[in-house]
Order: C-alpha cells, then sequence, then structure tokens
C-alpha cells in the first residue's frame, strides 16, 4: 500500500508539474511583489540578523570562536531556511481554503510549494555565505561538493514536518502560534550562536537526538571547518529525515480527506 | 455496469455533515466544550445512485439544500462519501467556482497560467490555449493589467474562459452562469452547446429551467437528498416545477 501511495505522490506531482511550478513561483514572487526593494529582502533580512547576533553575542557571552561572523551565518542561514518553511508551512492548508474547498487537485502540492519556495531563498542566501567565506580569509574548502547532500537531507526532513504542521493546524489552529513558541526555543537548542565542544557532554548527547543539530554541525563542519562530517553519522540523520517523510506523509494523506469539511 | 461508456458511476453515496453548535477551532475552546459538545448529524446525501454515460448532459435539478453542490463536490473528490464509492472515468474538470487561485497583484495573463495549471494542465497546453482564452474573455488590453483593477464582470469573463477552455472529458458545472451581461451569458451558454455536440459529458446544476432546457438531455430531481426522479428533461422538469413552483 505504501509503495502505491508513494506512486501517486509522484505521478500527481508529476501531471500538476505546472502547478507545482506556478504555485512556488506564487510563493515567492507574490511575497515581494508590492515591496520596494522586492528580492532584496532575501538577503537584507538575514544580513540584518546577522549583524545583531554577531554584535550582540560577543559581548555578552564572551565568545572566543574565530571568525564569529563566519562561524554565524554558516548555521544561521540553514536555520532561517528551516525556521520560515515550519512557520508558512503550518499555515500553508488554511490560507489556501478557498480553492481547496473549491477545486480539486492534489494537495501536498501546497507544503511541498512553500517549502521549495524556501529552499530557493535558501540557495540564494548562500551567495552570501560564500562571499564570507572569501572574504575572511577562511576560503572555500573542497568538502563545499558535500553541500549538496546536505541540503536535501534537510529537504527531506522538512518536506515531513511540513505535511505533519500543515496538516494538523486545520484541525487544531492553534498550532500555527505553539510552532512560533516552540521554533524559539529550538532556535537555543541548535548549535548556531554557540559551538558544541562549549556544552556539557550529557546535555550534548540530548541535544544530538534533534536531527536539525546534525544538520547544522553538517553544513558548519563541510563550509567553516572543511573537514567531511562522519559519514556514518550522515546517514543516520538520512534515515532519520526519510522516517519523518514516510510518517509525515501518512499522517497527510489520513488528514487530507477533510480538509475542505473542517476550512 | 456493463455499459462501457459509463464514465461516471455513484454507487450507494452516503455523506453526513456533522454540525457543532459553534465550532471549536482552537485548543481552549475544545477543553472548555469537552462536555457539551452539541453536535447534530445531518445527512446531506441518503444512499445515491447515479450513472451517466460518456457525451450525456445531465441537469441536477432540485430546492437550496437538496444536496446538488454536494454531490457535484463528491464527484470532483474535494470531499470524501460517508459510505459507498465514486468512480470517474476520463479527465475530469469542476467549474464549481471561478477564478480559484487567482493572485490580485499579478496580471490577467499570469492569472491564466496559475489558474489553468490547478487543473492540471501543462505549459504546453496553456500556451496553445492563451489567445483562444484572451479572446473568449475579451478583455482586450486589460489581459496585461493586475485583476485586482478589473471590474467583476472582467474577473469573472476571465475564470469563465480560462475554466471553458481547459478541455476536459467530463465537466462538472454548478451554478456559475451568473456571470457577465445576457449577451456573455449566452455566449457561455453557446460554448457550452458547442462542447456537448463534441461530445463532453456535462453535469450541470442551476436554477434556470431555460438553460437546462437548452442544453440538457436528461434531468435528475434531488430532493431532500434523494432522487426524486431521473428522465428525460422536459418531463422531470415539469414535475418539477408542479410541486415547487
Amino acid at each position: 500500500m505504501w509503495v502505491g501511495d508513494k506512486m501517486t505522490l509522484f505521478s500527481n506531482l508529476y501531471n500538476y508539474r505546472e502547478f507545482l511550478k506556478t504555485s512556488i513561483l506564487k510563493d515567492f514572487r507574490g511575497k515581494y511583489k508590492k515591496s520596494f526593494l522586492g528580492i532584496l529582502w532575501s538577503f537584507l533580512n538575514p544580513l540584518f540578523q546577522l549583524l545583531i547576533y554577531s554584535l550582540v553575542f560577543p559581548h555578552i557571552m564572551g565568545n572566543k570562536i574565530e571568525n564569529y561572523t563566519v562561524y554565524l551565518i554558516v548555521g544561521l542561514m540553514p536555520w532561517t531556511f528551516f525556521n520560515n518553511t515550519i512557520i508558512q508551512s503550518a499555515a500553508c492548508i488554511v490560507t489556501n481554503g478557498g480553492i481547496i474547498k473549491k477545486v480539486f487537485f492534489p494537495r501536498e502540492i501546497l507544503p511541498i510549494s512553500t517549502l521549495t519556495s524556501n529552499l530557493i531563498n535558501f540557495l540564494i542566501t548562500q551567495i552570501i555565505v560564500l562571499l564570507a567565506l572569501i572574504f575572511s580569509g577562511i576560503g572555500i574548502a573542497k568538502t563545499i561538493v558535500l553541500f549538496p547532500l546536505i541540503a536535501l537531507l534537510q529537504y527531506i526532513l522538512q518536506m515531513g514536518l511540513a505535511f505533519i504542521f500543515s496538516a494538523i493546524t486545520v484541525y487544531i489552529r492553534d498550532v500555527e502560534y505553539i510552532i512560533n513558541i516552540f521554533m524559539m526555543l529550538m532556535f537555543y537548542l541548535c548549535p548556531i550562536l554557540y559551538a558544541p565542544s562549549m556544552l556539557p557532554p550529557e546535555l550534548l548527547n540530548v541535544l544530538k537526538l534533534n536531527p536539525m543539530f546534525e544538520i547544522i554541525t553538517f553544513y558548519r563542519q563541510i563550509l567553516y571547518e572543511g573537514v567531511l562530517p562522519n559519514m556514518h553519522t550522515v546517514f543516520k540523520i538520512f534515515l532519520v529525515c526519510v522516517g519523518v517523510l514516510f510518517i509525515g506523509y501518512m499522517i497527510f494523506r489520513r488528514l487530507e480527506k477533510k480538509f475542505a469539511e473542517e476550512l | 455496469m456493463e455499459n462501457k461508456d459509463c464514465v461516471i458511476e455513484v454507487k450507494n453515496i452516503s455523506k453526513d455533515f456533522v454540525i457543532y453548535g459553534d465550532k471549536a477551532n482552537t485548543l481552549k475552546e475544545k477543553v472548555i466544550r469537552f462536555r457539551n459538545n452539541k453536535k447534530e448529524v445531518f445527512h446531506v446525501l441518503k444512499n445515491i445512485n447515479l450513472k451517466i454515460n460518456k457525451g450525456e448532459t445531465v441537469a441536477l435539478i432540485g430546492v437550496n439544500g437538496s444536496g446538488k453542490s454536494t454531490l457535484l463536490k463528491l464527484i470532483s473528490k474535494i470531499i470524501y462519501p460517508s459510505k459507498g464509492n465514486i468512480s470517474v472515468n476520463g479527465k475530469l474538470t469542476s467549474l464549481l467556482e471561478l477564478g480559484a487561485g487567482f493572485h490580485q497583484d499579478f496580471s490577467g495573463r499570469e492569472n491564466i497560467y496559475f489558474n489553468a495549471s490547478i487543473f492540471g494542465l501543462s505549459k504546453k497546453e496553456i500556451d496553445s490555449r492563451v489567445d483562444d482564452i484572451i479572446e473568449f474573455s475579451e478583455l482586450g488590453d486589460f489581459i496585461d493589467a493586475p485583476v485586482r483593477t478589473y471590474s467583476s464582470g472582467m474577473y469573472m469573463r476571465l475564470a469563465f474562459s480560462v475554466a471553458i477552455n481547459v478541455d476536459a472529458e467530463i465537466l462538472l458545472i454548478d451554478e456559475i452562469l451568473a456571470v457577465g451581461d445576457q449577451r456573455f451569458q449566452d455566449k457561455c451558454l453557446n460554448k457550452m452547446l458547442e462542447l456537448k455536440n463534441q461530445g463532453k459529458t456535462m453535469v450541470f446544476v442551476s436554477h434556470s429551467a431555460e438553460s437546462v432546457k437548452f442544453l440538457c438531455d436528461r434531468a435528475v430531481w434531488l430532493s431532500e437528498g434523494k432522487i426524486k426522479m431521473d428522465g428525460e428533461t422536459e418531463h422531470v422538469l415539469e414535475e418539477y416545477i408542479k410541486e415547487c413552483g
């Protein structure tokens, strides 16, 4: 049955590829259509966030991380991708209630297009990361070839989570707000502002259960440190991400039948 | 069942809606109303059986609340039945709502692409139809202006033009003919007649006896969630008007 479901997911996505494409485009362009600086905001937002953190944190925490701004940006960009995807996907079914009630189309296109337009945004912001790596003197390590793999892991994980949260929010609207709080906490549970080595080992072991913790560590290893991540760990995280996607899609398929009635 | 030409088969369909006195959408409300959750089950459709063959043009008639729109939504898979099953054979387009997915800030032309893609068309298929759609909509140079600047009539004309040009084998149409002025309505009816002559299957919900007579060979009268009568348009309409005035 799972194989059958999987096939319908792919054939649905193929048949409705134009809708997926225009929907990504609409998410992406529609966001900035009326603003003066337009797509520049994709850069400006994370840049200012970076500026604030890199000014504030070294002072209050007495940070001893070398090239702290670069350290920060390498972890902050994937975090922003994660954060925006989860928060926007939680709302994506509810905000598109109008078309869900009136037209049939594969519902999974909505979370997938939210996720993918955020992926495009993320890839654009990587330009800033590359510039930061070059101008800080760290340079670009060969390990950067693993970047697509790590980004794929993150994409799979987020697809699973986007399925879960987009579907549940239809039934319990509070989820949209709970997620905001949850993400605030998650930010500090991931090694973005600090290095994992600063943590006591017992706490570190607990935090490592969170796949985003490891994924941010991978990004930092391949971009900032220029070392290969432990491939055993990468494979383990891959299995976790696929598992989350599997469960997420199951939940979505179960809940989507009543979307039109609940909205 | 033996009939190979059957494109829509509705078998023993029932649909219940659960109506909450006041629906709890948030956790707080769910907790507070945990004990006195008043709910009422409303049987919208009761054991409906219906077969529609290829090339037939069927009208669904009945008073408000008789379950016509619910039946169309079930056939188009927007909602799922409580009991029974529905099989559909062929590419189906439901024109239940015009302008679904229109984005106010984009131009009419861009919105043709958004809207047609919801119906499952590929870029190439839309490219080959876009001129026909624009011509049918009679929007002229306005097609490149943002949709938010359109009058409601222009908006509906564009939406109808997209929907009617999707080229589905089965069309479900729910009272959308209250579009534009009389002349444009006639144009739409003629376009639908043309599609009918091309052998498309159509299911049509309307309160206008005239359009039903103009377009449909067969009428199905729904009353309180059941099929009260199914047969030749003239005959069913006559009985319907006798009873419901």
